[in-house]
């Protein structure tokens, strides 16, 4: 096993066992970190609790809800200053973000009365909503409160609204993954099922694991519209209550992201007989591959290609253009957990750079043995890094670029290496084609950013050119290539508008007739020929 | 879910090894090359193989190679149940590619082809089954 033991986790070494440097001939037989296991003491983790992973991530992005925590206030953290989920009704639930602010003397005496008075008051306050989840904590999960009994009684006073109790207190799992798998199985037991939802299409689908970061789910909403298909629910991105509540009705789960909602497709599977098929909204190939599948699956392929074909005219030259400047740059490609996979062939593929390291914050090793198949030989993978790591890892590696979250993401920036956000990202959406190109966009901007170069110059001391001006990225990024490039009429950068998602939320789209209805009209046909 | 049928389905679900070693190591160079070509391909762009339990695994993996296997013969494939139908939809989508990026493929005659997948079926159970390091593949759980 080729284990790479970090300096300055020598004192820890049990972490030698969490990174691997896939050499030559190595495969998933000889070369996996260990993976989802508690956070070795002495290493000071970047992970999530599993509280963050049921709430933050994968509960809150539904849209027309309520979302409450019982614990204290500073559990609620991450909203609209952290988090990009954004939705279709002005954000709500981005926007308002609600906690009980458990104090010391609710652990001593109890917090249920002030659960039930918080819920009332939060009803009160927002009179059009009716949806609720309350999220346990490790404070309330820890004295005992029965947040069930508290949500049954408001459901009983207050006809017409519906509560969901999801019960991941913060301690409840190695990272943000057991929470996921804790609200999935909560949500399937306690809500899929209760609604009846209203079928207009022939073909339907849930589409799960999709969080609609900076528009993502719209953008690959549009797509599926475009195709004729109703999306039933989106698990959760701008997701509604009601309509997951529904999702035991479709004819096919699509999945996205499946480290944090396998669990329900699989659940729905086991269930209802409903399939899975695993999706990847980045990148051409693979995009266009999740669309044909899909258009396979229900008979209507010709739909899906008349859109790759579409989309792929339209955008594909300004992929080339970024493509053609980022041959061979050196990636990081460090995110929490799925995107190590969904990204690290299609960015080396199609826009041409190198992943250097992968790593995974709360993934499993089903995920590094995705992304570890996906990348090439001296990639260095490590599971739930720390910060130390991070930094001997980029002194080692020498990125030109590293995508991760923020907190490390400003880290690197303080040792000079550009970064974006994996998570929550730059300028999204980076799925579809149009994404795909403003993900290319974003990464060309960050290595060439003349900041760089600024930023290493020290006023104090060095001294300061005045003979010439600032270099552009153009500048530096063009410096080389060749002219059929450069002066190239075909390739271009991109030439979308700043926001690519608002206009799809009033777009039409084109009626395809059900079968059913065709059936009819080909009857009424017979019996007038008749 | 009644007691018996929870106690199939965990008997069902319980890790049994099919393979103890690489089953490519003894074959030929070029079944070898061969079947490399259609591996790579399908750890670089596939997410089929790698269903997190190995019971699941082993169900994905002999329903989308077995179709492949079909699909590549020119045989008709039934697909009674819409389980049956998405292992056909990434059948299609692999045969494609093979068809595409390996057009030697084309030129084997059926019983090779079947021969050939199923060394794939083999070596793809022993990297993401048998031989992963994987520890959660022996979950019976989701």
């Amino acid at each position: 096993m080729p284990h790479h033991e970090f300096e300055c986790s020598k004192v820890i070494p049990e972490r030698k066992q969490h990174a691997v440097i896939k050499g030559k001939g190595e495969d998933l037989t000889s070369c996996l970190p260990k993976g989802y296991l508690n956070t070795i003491p002495g290493s000071i983790s970047e992970r999530g609790c599993a509280y963050c992973g049921a709430k933050h991530v994968i509960g809150t992005p539904m849209k027309d809800v309520i979302h409450i925590s019982h614990g204290p206030v500073g559990c609620t953290y991450d909203t609209w200053q952290t988090k990009r989920y954004i939705s279709d009704n002005d954000n709500y639930q981005l926007k308002y973000t609600f906690a009980t602010d458990v104090k010391e003397k609710h652990i001593v005496f109890g917090a249920e009365k002030l659960l039930k008075q918080n819920i009332l008051e939060a009803f009160k306050a927002f009179p059009k909503i009716k949806r609720m989840t309350i999220y346990q904590t490790c404070a309330t999960a820890l004295i005992g409160d029965d947040i069930d009994a508290i949500a049954q009684e408001v459901m009983d006073e207050l006809p017409g609204v519906d509560i969901f109790v999801c019960n991941s207190p913060g301690f409840a799992g190695p990272s943000q993954s057991g929470g996921h798998h804790k609200i999935n199985i909560a949500w399937i037991n306690q809500k899929v099922g209760t609604l009846e939802p209203e079928i207009t299409s022939d073909y339907v689908i849930n589409y799960v694991g999709e969080y609609n970061i900076q528009g993502d789910q719209e953008v690959m909403t549009d797509f599926f519209k475009r195709m004729g298909i109703q999306v039933l629910s989106t698990f959760t991105g701008n997701g509604s209550y009601d309509d997951l509540r529904g999702m035991h009705r479709a004819h096919l789960n699509v999945l996205e992201c499946a480290r944090s909602a396998e669990y329900i497709c699989d659940e729905l599977r086991e269930r209802y007989g409903i399939p899975r098929l695993d999706i990847d909204g980045f990148g051409f190939k693979a995009l266009g591959d999740s669309l044909r599948k899909i258009g396979l699956f229900f008979g209507i392929e010709e739909r899906a290609e008349a859109i790759i074909a579409e989309e792929t005219a339209r955008w594909q030259p300004e992929l080339d253009w970024y493509k053609a400047r980022l041959q061979g740059k050196k990636v990081c490609l460090w995110p929490g957990g799925s995107k190590l996979w969904h990204w690290a062939n299609a960015i080396q593929e199609e826009m041409g750079v190198k992943v250097v390291s992968v790593y995974t914050k709360f993934g499993h090793q089903g995920d590094m043995e995705k992304g570890i198949s996906r990348c090439g030989e001296g990639a260095l993978a490590i599971d739930d890094p720390n910060e130390l790591e991070g930094l001997e890892a980029l002194e080692m590696l020498k990125p030109d670029v590293i995508f991760t979250g923020k907190r490390p993401g400003e880290m690197a920036k303080k040792v000079g290496v550009p970064y974006l956000n994996a998570h929550a990202y730059h300028n999204g959406p980076y799925k579809g084609y149009e994404g795909w190109v403003r993900f290319a966009r974003d990464i060309y901007n960050a290595i060439y950013s003349p900041i760089h170069q600024l930023a290493m110059v020290d006023i104090s001391k060095d001294a300061i050119p005045t003979d010439r001006g600032f270099v552009t990225r153009r500048m530096l990024s063009d410096k080389g290539l060749p002219e059929e490039i450069t002066s190239s009429t075909v390739l271009s950068p991109y030439t979308g508008k700043f926001d690519s998602v608002s206009h799809l939320r009033t777009k039409t789209y084109p009626d395809f007739p059900r079968a059913a209805d065709t059936a009819g009209d080909a009857e009424e046909i017979i019996a007038v020929v008749e | 879910m009644s007691v018996t049928a929870k106690q199939a389905k965990a008997a069902e679900r319980k890790y049994q090894p099919i393979y103890t070693s690489n089953p490519l190591a003894d074959c030929d160079p070029l079944t070898q090359e061969r079947v490399g070509q259609l591996e790579n391909y399908i750890m670089k762009h596939c997410l089929w193989q790698f269903n997190s339990r190995g019971w699941d695994r082993r169900k994905q993996n002999a329903g989308i190679l077995g179709k492949t296997a079909q699909l590549l013969c020119g045989e008709p494939v039934d697909n009674p149940t819409p389980l049956e139908k998405c292992y056909w939809v990434d059948a299609v989508c692999l045969d494609r590619a093979y068809r595409e990026l390996f057009p030697w493929i084309t030129t084997l005659p059926a019983d090779e082809i079947k021969a050939l997948i199923k060394a794939l079926h083999a070596r793809l159970d022993w990297l993401t089954i048998d031989g992963s390091l994987n520890t959660e593949l022996i979950v019976q759980n989701y």
